[in-house]
């Protein structure tokens, strides 16, 4: 690559940075403002099924800055997310940078398990699909996965707890670890415990993205399969598989496309998923988040969420310059 | 044991702590000064027994009790339990930064004063028969030499309450966010140690996947139930049922008050004969079979069952659809346009019901409430909230009818917030100076049989104004592993025993082995 090229490209990738700077400040600032919109308030979530009084609930709306006109809460909020203070969660009762540190984690260790799973075996069955098109295996895979696409991940997710850690109880059914046994467990059965917790909610995401993956990688590796350059080097006397090699790259672009757009998503599956399972993560604190109007942590997962989307989309389109030349041109 | 919850406690600082979740770890790692006993009296210290307190003397006048604490007693972190810690809680709990839902229950406490390192004394306003227990159930004692150096404004969010340190027969041992609590036997404790070694608390959102749990034996308790779920518990040799019937009542509450507008009567609701007539339309006894089956009984008034002194002389307003259209008529609400709906001057006999989305089992008598009410005439109109939403509205008095649930305190002194004229919590507008004068006489009368009388009057006044239909009380039997013997579970709280309960030593299991674990 050039010296103008190598320029470009960093231009290209600065410019993205501050676009994706701006798409956070607008999806944080509207999440903000829509969440005061909806009726009812953290303290009312937390109070209603309980006896706390009337003045009670107004003194923790007090203490808490609720009873605030919502341009003194949003002005309040924004410059302090600026200095880096995401506020205090009302559903944890704890600052949310804590929540962030001890759920984030959990929910990229299974994220990017899943994703880097849906990717290979997505690109794999995908590849191998468009080398059979109209074939018997190729229509029952394609069911198969449109399918699985279309079903909610909350009852995929149910069916698999169901079956697996209920009718053929060999799985454990929530949760990252044992939480009886796991503290007197030795290094390698820890380990062999964490594994086993992680299977049930790693299968269920892995599997939805694998369908979706498949499916663009086989339109993407047959429209390859068609194109000229494919042509030329079967009459060069290319073997076949030379020749899927080369289809199956330039087909990976869109699937290098949708996997940083499917970086985020899976963290809104990961919501779904980790609250049958019981997984610790953003996913369902989250969830809970909402429940209980828990302005400031909501706001920040969706800070945590856009970033994720604009660093997937970045991450996509570095992954696609390099794997496609023509891409770093000015 | 291991304990599956829906819910993760926000905080186990007690003043704040509210929900089952949070209390449920409070009342086993910190004490009160004395204990409730299982009948739940509150009349003078009656049933109740020592905790950090082993004694206590009245004052000649009753105005104030001598608590003496038990020389003892130590914090978890070793240090000895002194009367100013029963004085630092008082001010803790009735400060202002601190804002305890309990401070309401603290009212009739003048202060607390500290008369020796062990005495501390409780100075009352009034003589009234709760007044023993306003001193002990409200309160959770809590370790001054660790919290007073806070500011009060800094200690509901200060890091005690994610890792407290209290003087029950258990002590806090380690809280992994949205995963696991621990506590384990504190094993110097002066009341002796708690007889199982650890009880674990996890946290699974869904309640479908918090049953698989219990039943692939990932946990040994459950406190919520599934209806659908509870033949398949009886049916799972390693679980049994135990029954348990907590202090809540559940109603549909109607607006006496036009909405959102305190000095207008509701169009409706105003005319104490529609509600009756609608209070007379609902056969309760039927409803509640169909819907909680033998979980379920009909609800006596304002009161859960449980803390009515006599419900002998109890006379509810029996369910008539013929009597209830004439009483309907009697009140000129006719059908003048034959659509099946009545009207008085012009008003429709037409009106909202409230329904808090997250409870299935009050949906379901909404919508057989919806079904009964038509049969004479009144068209209902089902709106589901959320619950955040819909607090906001009953505080503002901002609907026509909701289906509401009560929880109630023993003593009843919460019947106040919720059902007298200025009580705060007294949605539906319901003002009937009857009703206030007889409940003020029952909440401080000293004869037992006159009190006995008083409440029954009091609910008697509160049936017959029907500001409400009082429908059910639930029974909400908890799935436990037949390997645990627990004691009768208290209504006020399955915790309550927490630290007698026991493991068969012949079903020991692979958890019950681990002994206090990584807090020994």
């Amino acid at each position: 690559m050039g010296e103008a090229a190598s320029q470009g490209v960093v231009a290209r990738l600065i410019s993205r940075a501050v676009q994706s700077v701006f798409v956070v400040f607008v999806a944080a600032s509207l999440t903000f403002l829509l969440l005061q919109l909806a009726p009812g308030d953290p303290i009312s979530a937390i109070a209603d099924a309980s006896n706390v009084p009337t003045e009670v609930r107004a003194q923790w709306r007090a203490q808490q800055g609720f009873d605030q006109p919502v341009a003194t809460q949003y002005v309040r909020w924004i410059g302090n997310v600026a200095r880096g203070q995401l506020g205090h969660s009302t559903s944890q009762q704890r600052p949310v940078r804590a929540v962030i540190a001890d759920r984030l984690p959990n929910t990229l260790l299974l994220m990017g398990l899943a994703l880097g799973a849906s990717l290979l075996f997505g690109a794999s069955l995908g590849a191998w699909q468009a080398t059979r098109t109209g074939s018997a295996a190729d229509r029952a895979v394609s069911f198969t996965s449109l399918v699985l696409y279309s079903v909610p991940e909350f009852w995929f997710a149910l069916m698999l707890l169901f079956v697996f850690s209920y009718w053929i109880p060999v799985l454990p059914a929530t949760g990252m670890i044992d939480v009886a046994m796991h503290g007197s467990m030795s290094s390698g059965a820890r380990l062999w415990d964490r594994l086993r917790h992680l299977v049930l909610p790693w299968t269920a995401l892995t599997v939805m993205g694998t369908a979706i993956f498949a499916r663009y990688q086989r339109v993407a590796m047959r429209d390859a399969l068609s194109e000229q350059f494919v042509r030329t080097a079967r009459a060069k006397g290319l073997t076949t598989w030379s020749v899927y090699w080369h289809a199956f790259r330039t087909a990976l672009l869109p699937t290098i496309t949708l996997a940083g757009l499917f970086f985020p998503a899976l963290l809104t599956g990961a919501v779904f998923v980790e609250r049958v399972f019981g997984w610790p993560g953003m996913g369902s604190a989250l969830l809970t988040a909402i429940n209980s109007r828990d302005y400031a942590l909501v706001s920040a997962s969706v800070i945590v969420g856009s970033a994720m989307t604009a660093l997937g989309s970045l991450f996509a389109d570095v992954l696609r310059a390099l794997a496609d030349p023509r891409l770093r041109r000015v | 044991m291991v304990v599956v919850i829906p819910a993760e406690p926000r905080t186990l600082f007690p003043p704040r702590a509210t929900g089952t979740q949070e209390l449920a770890v409070v009342a086993s790692v910190f004490d009160r000064l004395a204990e409730i006993g299982p009948e739940l009296a509150t009349v003078s210290d009656v049933g109740f027994s020592p905790r950090l307190a082993e004694r206590w003397s009245w004052a000649a006048d009753s105005l104030s009790i001598a608590f003496t604490i038990n020389s003892n007693a130590r914090w978890h972190d070793g240090v000895p339990v002194r009367a100013e810690d029963v004085r630092y809680t008082f001010n803790v709990y009735t400060s202002d930064a601190v804002a305890s839902e309990a401070r309401a229950l603290l009212g009739n406490i003048d202060s607390v004063s500290v008369r020796d390192s062990l005495t501390a004394v409780v100075w009352f306003k009034r003589r009234t028969p709760q007044q023993f227990m306003e001193a002990t159930y409200s309160m959770f004692i809590l370790p001054s030499h660790l919290l007073s150096p806070l500011a009060d404004s800094a200690l509901v969010n200060a890091p005690f309450g994610r890792a407290p340190i209290g003087s029950g027969r258990f002590r806090f041992a380690a809280w992994d966010a949205g995963s696991r609590l621990e506590i384990v036997a504190d094993t110097t404790n002066y009341r002796k140690r708690a007889v199982l070694d650890r009880v674990i608390w996890t946290f699974v959102a869904d309640l479908g996947a918090a049953t698989v749990k219990l039943f692939a034996g990932e946990a040994d308790f459950l406190e919520q139930v599934r209806p659908e779920a509870i033949t398949q518990v009886l049916a799972t040799p390693a679980l049994r049922l135990e029954g348990n019937l907590p202090l809540v009542y559940g109603f549909v509450g109607f607006n006496l008050h036009a909405p959102g507008a305190t000095a207008t009567p509701h169009p409706v609701f105003g005319d104490v004969r529609v509600r009756r007539a609608l209070a007379m339309a609902v056969d309760r006894h039927r409803m509640v079979r169909s819907v909680l089956d033998s979980m379920g009984m009909v609800a006596f008034g304002p009161a859960p069952r449980a803390l009515i002194p006599d419900t002998s002389g109890l006379r509810a307003i029996g369910y008539s659809v013929a009597a209830a259209k004439a009483l309907l008529d009697s009140a000129q609400w006719v059908d003048t346009n034959n659509d099946g709906i009545r009207e008085h001057d012009g008003t429709a006999l037409a009106f909202d019901l409230l329904v808090p989305s997250s409870s299935a089992t009050r949906g379901k008598f909404a919508t057989l409430l919806q079904a009964a009410w038509k049969e004479i005439g009144a068209n209902v109109s089902l709106l589901s909230q959320d619950p955040s939403a819909l607090g906001p509205r009953l505080e503002a008095h901002d609907f026509d009818a909701y289906m509401g649930g009560w929880q109630a305190n023993p003593g009843l002194q919460g019947t106040r917030q919720t059902w007298a004229s200025k009580g705060t919590s007294n949605y539906q507008a319901y003002v009937s100076p009857t009703f206030d004068a007889l409940l003020d006489s029952a909440l401080t009368s000293f004869d037992m049989e006159k009190t006995r009388g008083l409440w029954t009057r009091v609910l008697q006044q509160a049936i017959d104004d029907a500001p409400s239909v009082w429908l059910y009380e639930q029974r909400l039997p908890v799935a436990v592993h037949k390997r645990l013997r627990i004691p009768s579970l208290r209504a006020d709280g399955w915790y309550a025993s927490l630290a007698d309960w026991s493991v068969d030593p012949a079903q020991r299991i692979d958890r019950d082995k681990i002994g206090l674990g990584v807090a020994r």
